[in-house]
């Protein structure tokens, strides 16, 4: 569980979810530098209740260890639903982890 | 602790498959994007020759960024979107992300992106009646973030 740390709370019919991924990022530039590969999360999706409520595709300019946070509805969501996590990197490790989302009724 | 993980991830592994298939994945449709290293180029790999409307988008950033690591930005807009792209022109390539909204999708996203040095972010939202928006944000930073 070491990988992320998830937060999701409902509140006012709104999610409200804070994502924190433990990943290098490593840019071109500073892998170069390093002497390794680069290796960057290149896409982001995350579950509720079924449905996909954030899918978002990225690049090497998210910072270290990225931290986001994203809104949605809670509607059709029921007690007990989880938030799932799942993100791929260039080097083709996926990695998912889900968290009870509190407050839901 | 061990089984437990086991167990978790066989479960998940299991219900998140096909939405990850069935997920749009813009790296692989638009690579032209991703290596884009001016702005202008970049919106035009992903969505064409548009002209964006610049209202109805909010970007935040801070004024100065006092680490260029870790600059935290924020998109927020009340337009019915199907897609969200967000870019800058400070690094050697131009695209940030790009979010693909869901039904019930909000955007409001808080994300933390490198900058090199100062420069302008802008988001760019496709909204559902086919007009795209844009809204710009530019900041100064006082550590570029790139050199690791």
């Amino acid at each position: 569980m070491a990988n992320m740390k998830i937060k999701a709370s409902a509140r006012g019919g709104v999610v409200k979810c804070k994502v924190m991924m433990k990943h290098d990022m490593l840019t071109y530039d500073q892998a170069k530098a390093k002497g390794t590969e680069a290796n960057f999360i290149t896409h982001i999706t995350a579950k509720a209740g079924g449905k996909v409520v954030l899918d978002m595709s990225t690049s090497q300019f998210l910072s270290k260890n990225p931290l986001i946070k994203f809104d949605f509805s809670e509607e059709g969501l029921k007690k007990g639903d989880k938030l799932e996590m799942t993100w791929t990197d260039l080097s083709g490790k996926t990695v998912t982890e889900d968290k009870e989302i509190k407050g839901l009724k | 602790m061990e089984r437990r993980k086991f167990l978790g991830l066989g479960l998940t592994a299991a219900a998140v498959l096909p939405a990850v298939l069935n997920a749009k994945d813009f790296r692989a449709e638009k690579p032209d994007t991703w290596t884009a290293q001016k702005v202008d180029a970049a919106i035009e790999a992903l969505y064409g020759k548009i002209t964006p409307v610049e209202e109805g988008v909010t970007v935040q950033a801070p004024k100065v960024a006092s680490n260029g690591g870790a600059v935290p930005v924020k998109i927020k807009s009340d337009i019915p979107a199907k897609t969200v792209a967000v870019f800058q022109d400070a690094n050697p390539e131009a695209t940030i992300a790009v979010f693909d909204l869901s039904e019930g999708g909000i955007i409001d996203y808080s994300i933390q992106i490198k900058m090199k040095a100062s420069g302008t972010i802008t988001a760019i939202v496709e909204g559902k009646d086919g007009k795209f928006y844009l809204g710009k944000q530019s900041l100064e930073v006082a550590l570029g973030g790139c050199e690791g």
